[in-house]
This record gives structure tokens, sequence and C-alpha cells, in this order.
């Protein structure tokens, strides 16, 4: 990896500001350098956009829906019943 | 974070917490299987096995119930809940190993996550398939499992997170950040050893 200084930014800076740009908790004025090395940067500008689309991914519904099999939850509960009961 | 609401008009976490600590059994069930996927998620992350999970699971469910009237509201039900299998989960482990945790350079993180090579596109293209991805994540550490788990797919906020791990929010957001990055190696993984599955053995 060659680094280079853009925007006042090294590539290494950026990499480690990476999640918080794209978690939104940077200030302003930082956000807009990281965007200015972003742009003249296209190692970074690839690496980025791919690092926030497996974020996207990671966060996507399908993987929070997921629902657990019903036949356990009932045999759990079950149990904790007789658990319940006993004591 | 608030307890989600219902869209349909269900009744809300709060709610049912309130009619668990009277002991309605129904309003219990309600209760476990609005949250039982969640909790299994961040228990097999921290035992790493299927049926250890589910006793964490369990012992979650049972404490939940036995300590409903407890509930002083000062989190979320979902963020409390997820402390007690958390705890439940930890209890389990501790009778097994314990992890040494070695911090690794972030260039060197990067690097392993394709940061700088000609290819980085590769992260993104293995996690649009779930299931690559859910075997990527599963590869990980217990710390960055939880990380990605509690911030990214559970989508607590970084308060929340960092009480629930009991560490500050600074370290939240450094563990995240590596955590992703190793995930982001993980996928590369994934995705070499499916293409050189792909390609057969060499005759």
């Amino acid at each position: 990896m060659n680094e280079k200084t853009v925007a006042g930014l090294q590539c290494s800076e950026v990499l480690a500001l990476l999640s918080e740009y794209l978690d939104h908790e940077l200030d302003s004025a930082m956000v807009e350098r990281v965007e200015g090395h972003l742009l003249g940067c296209p190692n970074c500008e690839r690496f980025g956009r791919s690092f926030g689309s497996m974020v996207v991914s990671l966060r996507r519904d399908s993987i929070a829906s997921e629902s657990v099999d019903s036949e356990l939850v009932m045999r759990l509960l079950t149990q904790i019943d007789r658990l319940t009961t006993e004591a | 974070m608030l307890d989600r609401q219902k869209s349909d008009g269900s009744i809300s976490d709060r709610d049912l917490m309130v009619q668990v600590a009277a002991g309605d059994r129904r309003a219990f069930e309600q209760l476990a299987r609005r949250h039982a996927a969640a909790i299994l998620r961040l228990t097999r992350a921290v035992t790493g096995q299927a049926a250890t999970a589910e006793d964490a699971l369990q012992q979650t469910l049972l404490s939940v119930y036995q300590s409903a009237s407890a509930f002083r509201a000062e989190s979320s039900v979902r963020t409390w809940m997820l402390t007690i299998a958390r705890n439940a989960a930890y209890r389990i482990r501790a009778k097994s190993d314990r992890q040494s945790l070695v911090e690794e350079r972030l260039m060197e993180l990067g690097l392993g996550a394709g940061w700088g090579s000609g290819d980085p596109e590769t992260i993104a293209l293995a996690a649009e398939r779930k299931d690559t991805l859910l075997r990527a994540l599963s590869t990980l550490s217990v710390q960055d499992q939880e990380a990605l788990i509690l911030r990214d797919i559970e989508g607590l906020q970084a308060s929340e997170a960092a009480a629930l791990l009991g560490i500050g929010e600074r370290a939240l957001k450094s563990r995240l950040h590596r955590a992703r990055l190793r995930l982001a190696a993980a996928l590369r993984r994934e995705s070499e050893m499916s293409a050189s599955a792909q390609e057969g053995p060499q005759l």
C-alpha cells in the first residue's frame, strides 16, 4: 500500500476513521477532510465503498428478523414452567 | 433505545414486562418469542456452540421470568434481556477456555481486509450472500462477534452496546472498527475458498 497524503490526511488515517465516518460519528470538519481524501485517492475510495457496502449488508433486516425454531421456545418454556413450579 | 413499538398495534415490551411481573404466562411467552433469536445470536457468539447457547437462552428466560418485577426501565427491555443473556453465556463459557486478546496493528488488519489491494470489491460482493456473511462472522473471536451483533445486527446505540459490554464508548468504537476489518478479511477468505472449490481439483 503506497501511503498518500490527500486533503491533509494520510491513507492510514482514513483507514482508522472509516467506521466512525460510516456511523456519522465524525464532526463536520473531519467529514470534509475524509471526503476530500476519498475524492483524491482511488485506492481508499474503492476500499471505503466496499467496506461500507459490507456494513450495510450486515445491517440488513433479513439477519435481525430471523426467528428461532418455535419448538425450541416451547421446550424451554415448558422446562421453565417445571423449574418454577418445583421451586 | 426505545422499545420496539409494533406497527400492527401489538403490545410493547414494557407493557409485556408489567404483565409478566404480575405472573402472566402468555405475556412471558410473547416476550420470549420476540427476543429469543437475538438472545441466541449473542449467546452462540459467546459460547461458540449451539447447545450451550440454548442453555444460556434458557437461563436468560428463567431469570427474566423470575426477576420481571425487578425491571426498573433504566434501559430498554431488549437491552436488559441481552445483558442477562451475555452474563449467562459468559458464566457457561468460563467453565471452558479463556481467550487471549492479541491486538493487531490497524494497518495489518486493513491489509488483510483488502485495503490497497487490486480487488477491494470482493468483500462487498461476498457480504451480499447472507450465508457467506454469517459463516464469515462465525469465524471471528467472541469479542468481535459481540460488537458486530450488538451494533450492526441488533442496532443498539454505541452507548447502549458499550454499557452492555462493560466498556467505554471509545473502546467500543475501536473494537467495532477492528471487528469490521476482521470480518472483511474473513469474507475475502470465504470468497477465495469458494473460488477454489468451484475450480475443482487440478488434473
